[in-house]
């Protein structure tokens, strides 16, 4: 009996271990932390209240489809990363940022971790990587949030 | 009484959120396909409804998106393979791609450079492409394949169960 209950416990470990596990699918640890993940939610009705003060959105991916949000272009490419560098020089450490791409789950999606590794290595203090799970699509557009012209 | 009627609404709401309906909503097998009417490289519109009279393989990919590139190969071999074949539904396989890139000349050149062939569509929307709503796409790659007369005979086959399911229907 003992020993049953001892498997039970160590097969529960083990399968909570991997469901929570933060590494990502290419084994790698992402350059960003579950508390710098922004609701799609959150970041709508913020943009919905105007008189709120708003963070700057920048757009890593194929197109600024969030409503203000500036468009980059796809991180991935050296070009594209640096011109965001050069807009982030010119803003204060502690500026509210959000940056976005939304092609794909984070697993496949090769633009997020290089935006996000570029704010981390130049000290900002307050961004967020839009939570995004399956893409702009289905968590951002089809749930009725603010969209470009 | 109360207890059933929530049991009941609790019920309709857990319908009504599950993705997987969400996902099947009039694109099930057996029911025709929507019309799609998009622009190709050159310009001109080029429907769906167009292919009539062949097997087709609507394929919904993007030139950013991992998986989809990586199979454009593979849907190359199934093209090559049954482009001429007879079907006992239809004279033909025709590949139709719908691409939701958002610029053209990253779409043109992918096509360029991997010397597709087969039919390339794009209304250069991204994934706010009225098309991906239609087909109700919650994520890529996707795919659709219609007999002659564009009804569903399947979604979503991939690699070997897709060749499995053309091969089905050739005419021996």
């Amino acid at each position: 009996m003992k020993t049953k209950i001892l498997t039970f416990l160590l097969v529960a470990f083990t399968t909570s271990m991997l469901v929570t596990n933060p590494l990502s699918s290419h084994g790698q640890s992402d350059p960003w932390t579950q508390q710098q993940l922004l609701a799609p939610a959150e970041l709508a009705k913020v943009l919905n209240t105007p008189k709120s003060p708003q963070p700057i959105v920048f757009s890593i991916g194929m197109q600024a489809i969030i409503k203000g949000s500036v468009d980059i272009g796809p991180a991935m490419r050296a070009d594209n990363l640096n011109t965001l560098k050069q807009k982030l020089n010119q803003l204060p450490k502690n500026s509210k940022i959000v940056v976005y791409c939304g092609c794909c789950p984070f697993s496949r999606c090769p633009n997020v971790r290089p935006a996000m590794a570029l704010l981390k290595s130049m000290q900002f203090t307050n961004y967020k990587l839009l939570n995004l799970p399956q893409n702009i699509k289905v968590d951002w557009i089809d749930k009725g949030y603010p969209i470009s012209e | 009484m109360r207890i059933l009627i929530l049991a009941v609404a609790l019920l309709l709401v857990g319908s009504i959120m599950s993705p997987s309906t969400a996902q099947t909503n009039g694109l099930e097998k057996g029911n025709k396909s929507p019309e799609i009417r998009l622009p190709s490289v050159k310009g001109d519109t080029v429907t769906l409804s167009s292919l009539k009279g062949k097997l087709v393989l609507i394929d919904f990919w993007g030139t950013w998106c991992a998986p989809c590139v990586e199979e454009q190969s593979e849907l190359a071999k199934l093209y090559h393979t049954y482009q001429h074949a007879h079907f006992t539904i239809g004279k033909g396989f025709e590949i139709y791609g719908v691409s939701l890139d958002s610029k053209k000349i990253t779409w043109e050149n992918f096509l360029v450079k991997h010397k597709i062939n087969w039919v390339q569509v794009s209304d250069l929307k991204f994934w706010r492409s009225p098309v991906a709503r239609t087909y109700n796409i919650q994520g890529l790659p996707f795919n659709v394949l219609v007999d002659d007369k564009g009804v569903i005979l399947a979604k979503n086959l991939h690699g070997k169960d897709l060749e499995k399911e053309i091969n089905k229907y050739l005419n021996k």
